[in-house]
């Protein structure tokens, strides 16, 4: 196999090179400019690592798998177009409102509880460029009120004389009647035919997003139409100039449904987050190849702590609301939680409970922890960490930034020391300890959520700060097992190497799987089986179209169900793609109930009270070649020679403990190391606590496990 | 055995006698923490260490907050849905100690009431007991709730033999078997129209509902999948919660348990006493008038005097209009602290720990049978419309105290729009349901102007932060009901201002496909404005109800679609369907039936303004103007900005003049203050003037004036209880006096 991966993050642009037998991790900084730079940077270090060039690596592989920030960066910068909406009528204020909550998403608790200084956020559309057009149509998408064209006509000129140059059209109920959106389509392109004004993107709403919800649908859309340009030529550059170095395939766009298509058919919203979620992606994979049932991924950086989850049986986890940036939108996401937790975290003095908390405010990497020397005064998980002994202060991100302990004791005596009357090492002992503790508890809320015990899930571990603090929170989640990945510092680009071709088409629907009010189960077979063929054979069309054959095409079906009217939707997979009994029937309402009873107890079903599909979702997808770890099969506890050894400071314990130091490119594969100890590489350091063993596996993995 | 005197006999007699377990009077009254028990005493010995107490209660957070999550989703009410609910995690004396991050607190905190009732009575009855695996319930607000929509289920966790805390989960339900559909009858004459009135209950053992009892609650509502739904959701969140208890027990030990929700009560407090001193010590006064029993215009007073001394803060009711027998405006008292602790965690210290302690150092003073403190056998269905206004005239008060503090912990602001502006709804769905609701569209209130910037349009209920407003694509999934004009700014609805405040949405409703169908509205704010502006701001701005009968828009929209218009103002100044009749009427409709496309049409109002409109930068004129916010009147009348309309650009210049002008204008209007007494100031309220409340003096209230009502004077501790005449009777009388006078041959007066 050959194939090229690469996940363009804030700072660091990752690229993953299979070729043949040699996997080869690259990074190279992100050149926010022109994101082509860096990538373009990555390849060549990876190809030069195996004596290529650039242009016979492309000229080879398989493919080109990319996960982009672009979209994000848009988002943040406000560097999109001026977008005009046409909405209907009488629901002209339902994109500044944000449904009230709005002004709170994607901040913290803390922001979201303080109503006083509840502001919402710059809006991507202002009110002006927001027209109600003379339409309606109902919820089962019958219109009551026609479409008045000449209205529209002089709404759209009105936009075009306020600066809009894309459209978003989002009506009431155009997912059950689309009628009128693309009639609204076609009188903006009637009016301004792409020769007279240049092409202005038009988007349908009901094209964006399939299921109900007017609100979100509008906000995805804008979202979608404010991307769109940036998207589409920036990633268009990117692919000539694959071209131009030699590579003739379709570029393949990393989704944030956790797969991926060609730029020709991916929306600009799809690609938000798509790093991340191949990381889950990543580790799917690994669970897969490495025997492990249950997974719950955690990646700590400098400022945020993300958490995923992956379970047997291919049980996956959406977000059907995502909040992006500070938006709500309904196309599904992979689900990711994020707290503000990483190295960056302050940690402050909390004068009502005489104790320390840590974030979510963070020093980020600018000016950063105390212990960066750049001004920095506050004091910071990382500097925790190195007042206890972890971080050598002369190999931190391999020699590159030197540490000053002195800075972080200052920070630490100033700030907490006096106002809690710890010592230095005591208070920074409480500060690991309550970060772990606090990422512990996120875990636990995310998995208990869920319906899972966290004690029966191995933690992934990666990010800049992860295998630091991997023990820390196992302890207090009360898991037993830790898995270092292979390739770490690039395992979310290993990720986007192992996608799959795949499409995700839904659409809203009311029906009674089973009608408690009749006591009668559904009879609507033709009704539902239309619609999954329906959405399969969409899903086929985008996959057909990107040159992949009808055979390769598989699919999955998944349904929202719910209990009477509740607001939970949980996503079963439906054992069968089409229902011709009421066996079929009786085996999806047992699978919903199974799931439903896991997530909030056995018993708390209430099929009494009705079983209702809101929403129909097809998979569509082709798989492809995975990329195969190695992994040890036999341990050979062989030791490992430390580089030397330091003293360190653990929770818990008064004294200092007496800890080995090993570099990780000198430790053997299957080498076992007793806890306590440091495995320091120029990306991370590996803390093996006390009560902890470490077992080196290939490929840079690692399993750490209770004694 | 020693033998009883006559008093301990006569004691023991009335104790095993009482006709009933009603509210406790000592229970219901009491707001501060419970003494210290020995249990607490020796927790907190051994567990001295504010780190481990740090950790178990974070533990303790993640865990109420997950089981918030899976309440919200697990829940049917539309108000589990929308953020109407909340859990928390109660001290074994019945202490709220810890509250999930999201949710209405005030449910929580009021639910101390009935946990307490709990502990004091059914422990030790034979016949009920309190044991591992015994599920309560309750709604009823005269023993600790907001009204009874709103339930509860409540459980006791022991730990080897030993109670050592309660928890709870409360959601806003709607149905509740009430006289109207809905859970908020504004018709409910007595207690006994109000619907299901549950005393806190065993409803279950060994963690199991009792059928029985499920049926009866089910036979007894409108909405029976709802009310078995919601049971057992609430019974399974606090199951949660539980479980993650006994986990914190589990790593760090009962001790650390018990000692953290103690701390965390007695720390909240002593914070909270220290933040009040940083106050200057003072006095202030606020008056708010609502301006509807929700049955008819009156006007009943609110009268707040907040005075603060060193670490005392005291909030004087007294003077308040008085309690009414038959409307169901009523306050429970408990209900009013509630909703004022509300106002310190949400609006002034929203960094404190959402505990019943932050409410603890305050003092209170309210008369019986005042309407913010009413009787056992008032109705208190729509309390909100009485302690909502005593929430913005605390919000008022309390902003003056903020202006001058050394230190503040949020932004200050004007006050922020109180009322439910919604449409409740029941009747027969176009699927063959029954229900009875209401619409989310209440949770986006106005926020009130700020000192250095304009409030938010429609964000959020007073009462609950990341509230939703929803999404009508799904009520018109479930229900048969059509929002035309769903949420939509008004024009020159706002509180003007220098900053102004945040404005409210106007909506319109009809409805479609249903053989039974209807609406009500409980809102007041109609004639009155609900909320003050802020050092200059403008209040709120009034509202009526419209309504378009007669027509049925359907049809319309086939044959003249060109007639309908999308906002309330051309509706009813147009009047564009020849044939239908148009009204307006105050906020309080109660339920009634609506034919399909028959209009029903409301509007919120805003949060208050702040400073003076002539300060007002001319460019946010213009930004609102442009942004249709305000008329060209409002811009040049009200903020005096000189501009050109087809430009918006705004002549410096004139509008400096223009202002200049304006300000030697109100001098001109204005008189000295001893002048303005004379000419304005009365000994009582006008005969004719309906007026609940005290006048100049608040030892003496007043009653009447309304309907041929006499004005009746009381002593403020002896007040009885008001009757309304029934507003049909009035209306008769009223068309008999038309009548009589057409019959004598006179020009009739319209009533």
């Amino acid at each position: 196999m050959k194939r090229v991966s690469v996940d363009i993050g804030g700072t660091f642009t990752d690229c993953f090179l299979v070729f043949d037998d040699q996997y080869i991790e690259a990074k190279a900084l992100t050149t926010h400019h022109n994101l082509a730079n860096g990538f373009m940077e990555a390849l060549a270090q990876a190809a030069e690592s195996i004596n290529e060039t650039t242009h016979s690596v492309l000229s080879q592989v398989d493919s080109v798998r990319y996960a982009t920030t672009l979209g994000t960066n848009a988002l943040i910068e406000r560097t999109g177009p001026s977008v005009g909406v046409l909405v209907t009528a009488g629901y002209e204020s339902a994109i500044p409102l944000m449904r009230g909550r709005g002004y709170g998403e994607g901040l913290s608790p803390g922001a979201q509880a303080d109503l006083p200084g509840a502001r919402r956020p710059e809006p991507l559309v202002s009110i002006p460029l927001i027209r109600g057009l003379r339409e309606r149509i109902d919820y089962r998408g019958t219109v009551v009120l026609p479409l008045d064209v000449e209205h529209l006509r002089s709404q759209v000129r009105t936009l075009i004389d306020r600066g809009a140059r894309a459209f978003v059209v989002a009506l009431v109920n155009s997912v059950m009647n689309p009628e009128h959106e693309r009639l609204v389509e076609e009188v903006i392109l009637d009016e301004y035919p792409s020769h007279l004004l240049g092409n202005f993107p038009v988007i349908l709403s009901h094209q964006v997003g399939g299921r109900k919800g007017e609100y979100v649908r509008a906000t995805s859309a804008i979202l979608d139409a404010y991307l769109h340009d940036q998207m589409y030529y920036g990633l268009s550059a990117l692919e000539m100039r694959l071209k131009e170095s030699g590579y003739q395939k379709p570029m393949l766009v990393m989704h944030n449904t956790g797969g991926m298509a060609q730029l020709n058919s991916t929306h600009a919203l799809q690609t938000i987050h798509s790093g991340p979620v191949a990381g889950v992606n990543a580790s799917e994979h690994l669970g897969d190849q490495f025997d492990i049932d249950n997974i719950v991924t955690t990646d700590m950086g400098g400022t945020s702590f993300d958490i995923g989850i992956v379970v047997k049986g291919g049980i996956k986890f959406y977000d059907f609301n995502p909040v992006m940036d500070r938006w709500l939108v309904n196309v599904p996401m992979m689900h990711l939680e994020t707290i503000g937790a990483g190295g960056g975290s302050i940690a402050r003095f909390d004068r009502l409970y005489n104790t320390i908390e840590i974030g979510p405010m963070s020093a980020g990497s600018d000016p950063g922890p105390a212990c960066y020397d750049r001004g920095g005064l506050l004091p910071t998980v990382t500097d925790a960490d190195l007042i206890l002994g972890y971080l050598d202060p002369e190999y931190y991100a391999g020699g590159h930034i030197n540490l000053n302990r002195r800075r972080s004791e200052f920070a630490i005596e100033d700030e907490l020391c006096e106002l809690t009357g710890l010592s230095v090492v005591e208070v920074a002992q409480f500060i690991k300890q309550k970060v772990d503790t606090n990422m512990a508890h996120a875990i636990s809320k995310e998995l208990g959520a869920k319906g899972y015990d966290p004690r029966q899930f191995t933690l992934l571990a990666y990010g800049g700060n992860g295998p630091l603090h991997c023990c820390g929170i196992a302890s207090a989640l009360g898991s037993s097992q830790i898995l270092i990945p292979p390739f770490s510092s690039v395992f979310s680009a290993l990720g986007a190497g192992n996608m799959d071709q795949m499409h995700v088409h839904e659409r809203s629907v009311f029906m009674w799987v089973y009608d408690s009010n009749t006591q009668r189960l559904m009879d609507q077979y033709e009704t539902f089986n239309n619609i999954v063929a329906e959405l399969e054979n969409l899903g086929r069309e985008d996959l057909k179209r990107q040159g992949l054959t009808e055979e390769a095409i598989q699919f999955r079906l998944e349904l929202d169900m719910r209990y009477g009217n509740q607001l939970t939707q949980t996503s079963v997979v439906s054992p069968v793609r089409r229902i011709a009994s009421d066996a079929d029937l009786l085996h999806l309402i047992e699978a919903f109930g199974d799931d439903y009873g896991r997530r909030f107890g056995q018993g708390s079903q209430a099929p009494e009270a009705g079983i209702r599909i809101n929403a129909i979702r097809v998979l569509s997808f082709v798989q492809t070649g995975r990329i195969p770890f190695r992994r040890t099969t036999v341990y050979t506890d062989a030791d490992a020679d430390p580089v030397g050894h330091r003293l360190c400071h653990f929770p818990g314990i008064a004294q200092p403990v007496e800890t080995a130091v090993y570099r990780a490119d000198r430790v053997p594969e299957g080498a076992k190391i007793i806890g306590p100890a440091l495995i320091e590489s120029p990306r991370t350091t590996y803390l093996v606590e006390r009560d902890w063993v470490l077992h080196m596996d290939q490929q840079g993995a690692a399993w750490i496990r209770r004694v | 055995m020693a033998v009883m005197n006559q008093q301990e006999l006569l004691e023991k007699f009335l104790g095993q006698t009482p006709l009933f377990l009603g509210p406790d009077p000592d229970i219901m009254k009491e707001h501060d923490i419970a003494p210290q028990t020995d249990e607490e005493a020796r927790a907190l010995q051994l567990t001295t260490d504010p780190r481990v107490i740090s950790l178990v209660r974070s533990r303790l957070q993640s865990g109420v907050n997950e089981a918030f999550e899976m309440e919200e989703q697990m829940g049917a009410a539309p108000g589990a849905k929308w953020g109407d609910l909340i859990c928390g995690i109660y001290s074994a004396s019945g202490d709220l100690a810890l509250s999930s991050t999201g949710g209405v607190l005030v449910f929580s905190t009021l639910t101390q009431h009935p946990v307490k009732f709990i502990r004091k009575y059914w422990m030790n009855e034979p016949t009920v007991g309190v044991r591992p695996g015994d599920v309560f319930m309750h709604n009823d607000a005269r023993y600790g709730n907001i009204h009874n929509t709103d339930q509860s289920i409540i459980i006791p966790v022991f730990h080897e033999g030993v109670l050592i805390a309660w928890i709870s989960a409360i959601v806003h339900e709607g149905e509740n078997g009430a006289v109207e559909p809905g859970g908020m009858p504004s018709a409910a004459e007595s207690p006994y129209m109000e619907g299901l009135k549950i005393s806190p209950l065993k409803v279950g053992e060994n963690y199991q509902l009792k059928r029985d009892l499920v049926t009866y609650f089910q036979n007894s509502v409108r909405e029976p999948k709802l009310q078995l739904e919601d049971m057992k959701s609430k019974l399974f969140t606090t199951l949660r919660v539980k479980q993650r208890l006994e986990e914190a027990i589990a790593d760090y030990g009962v001790n650390a348990v018990v000692a953290t929700l103690r701390r965390t009560l007695e720390d909240t407090k002593e914070e909270v006493k220290r933040r009040l001193r940083e106050w200057p010590d003072g006095t202030v006064r606020t008056v708010l008038f609502a301006d509807s029993t929700l049955r008819e215009n009156v006007l009943v007073k609110i009268n707040l005097t907040l005075t603060k001394t060193g670490d005392r803060l005291v909030f004087d009711f007294r003077g308040s209009s008085p309690e009414f027998m038959n409307r169901a405006n009523n306050t429970v008292l408990a209900s009013l602290k509630g909703m004022l602790s509300q106002l310190f965690l949400s609006f002034v210290w929203p960094d404190l720990p959402r505990n019943q302690a932050v409410f603890a150092p305050i003092e209170l003073v309210v008369e019986p049978r005042s309407t913010l403190n009413s009787s056992y056998e008032t109705p208190n269905a729509q309390s909100m419309m009485t302690f909502f206004p005593a929430f913005s005239a605390g919000q008022a008060a309390v902003a003056k105290f903020l202006y001058s503090s050394e230190r503040r912990y949020t932004e200050l602001i004007a006050p922020w729009y109180n009322m439910i502006t919604t449409f409740i709804y029941g009747g027969i769905t176009q699927h063959g349901e029954t229900v009875g609701n209401l619409c989310a569209d209440l949770n986006g209130m106005g926020g009130g102007a700020h000192e250095t910037h304009d409030g938010e349009h429609s964000i959020a209920p007073i009462f609950a932060a990341m509230a939703d407003i929803g999404e009508q694509e799904f009520n018109e999934e479930e229900n048969p009901f059509m929002q035309l004009v769903s949420k939509k700014l008004m024009r020159d609805n706002q509180a003007f201002g220098k900053f102004r405040g945040g404005q409210g949405y106007q909506m319109m409703m009809t409805t479609k496909g249903s053989p039974f169908w209807g609406f009500m509205t409980t809102c007041i704010g109609s004639k009155f404005p609900s909320i003050t502006g802020l050092f200059g701001g403008y209040a709120c701005p009034t509202y009526p109800l419209c309504k378009v009968k007669g027509v049925n828009v359907f049809e319309e929209f086939q044959i003249h679609p060109e007639r309908f218009s999308f906002t309330i103002e051309d509706i009813m100044n147009d009047r564009p369907f020849p044939n239908a009749t148009y009204s307006t009427h105050h906020m309080g409709l109660q339920f009634e039936l609506a034919k399909d496309g028959e209009l029903y049409m409301i509007t919120q109002g805003s949060g208050g303004g702040y400073g003076d409109v002539l300060e007002r930068d001319p460019q946010l004129v213009m930004k609102d103007l442009e942004e249709e916010l305000i008329s060209p009147w409002t811009a040049s009348e009200i903020y005096h900005v000189v501009y050109d309309p087809d430009t918006l650009r705004v002549d410096e210049e004139a509008t400096l003049q223009e202002r200049l002008q304006e300000r030697q204008r109100r001098l001109q209007r204005g008189v000295p203050y001893q002048e303005f007494v004379k000419t304005w100031v009365t000994n009582e309220p006008p005969a004719d003037l309906p007026f609940f409340g005290s006048w100049n003096d608040r030892d003496v209230i007043y009653a009447g004036g309304y309907a041929g009502m006499p004005q009746t004077k009381m002593a403020a501790d002896a007040i009885t209880p008001v009757m309304m005449p029934d507003p049909k009777d009035v209306r008769i009388a009223e068309l008999e006096q038309i009548l009589a006078q057409i019959q004598h041959g006179m020009e009739p007066s319209h009533g």
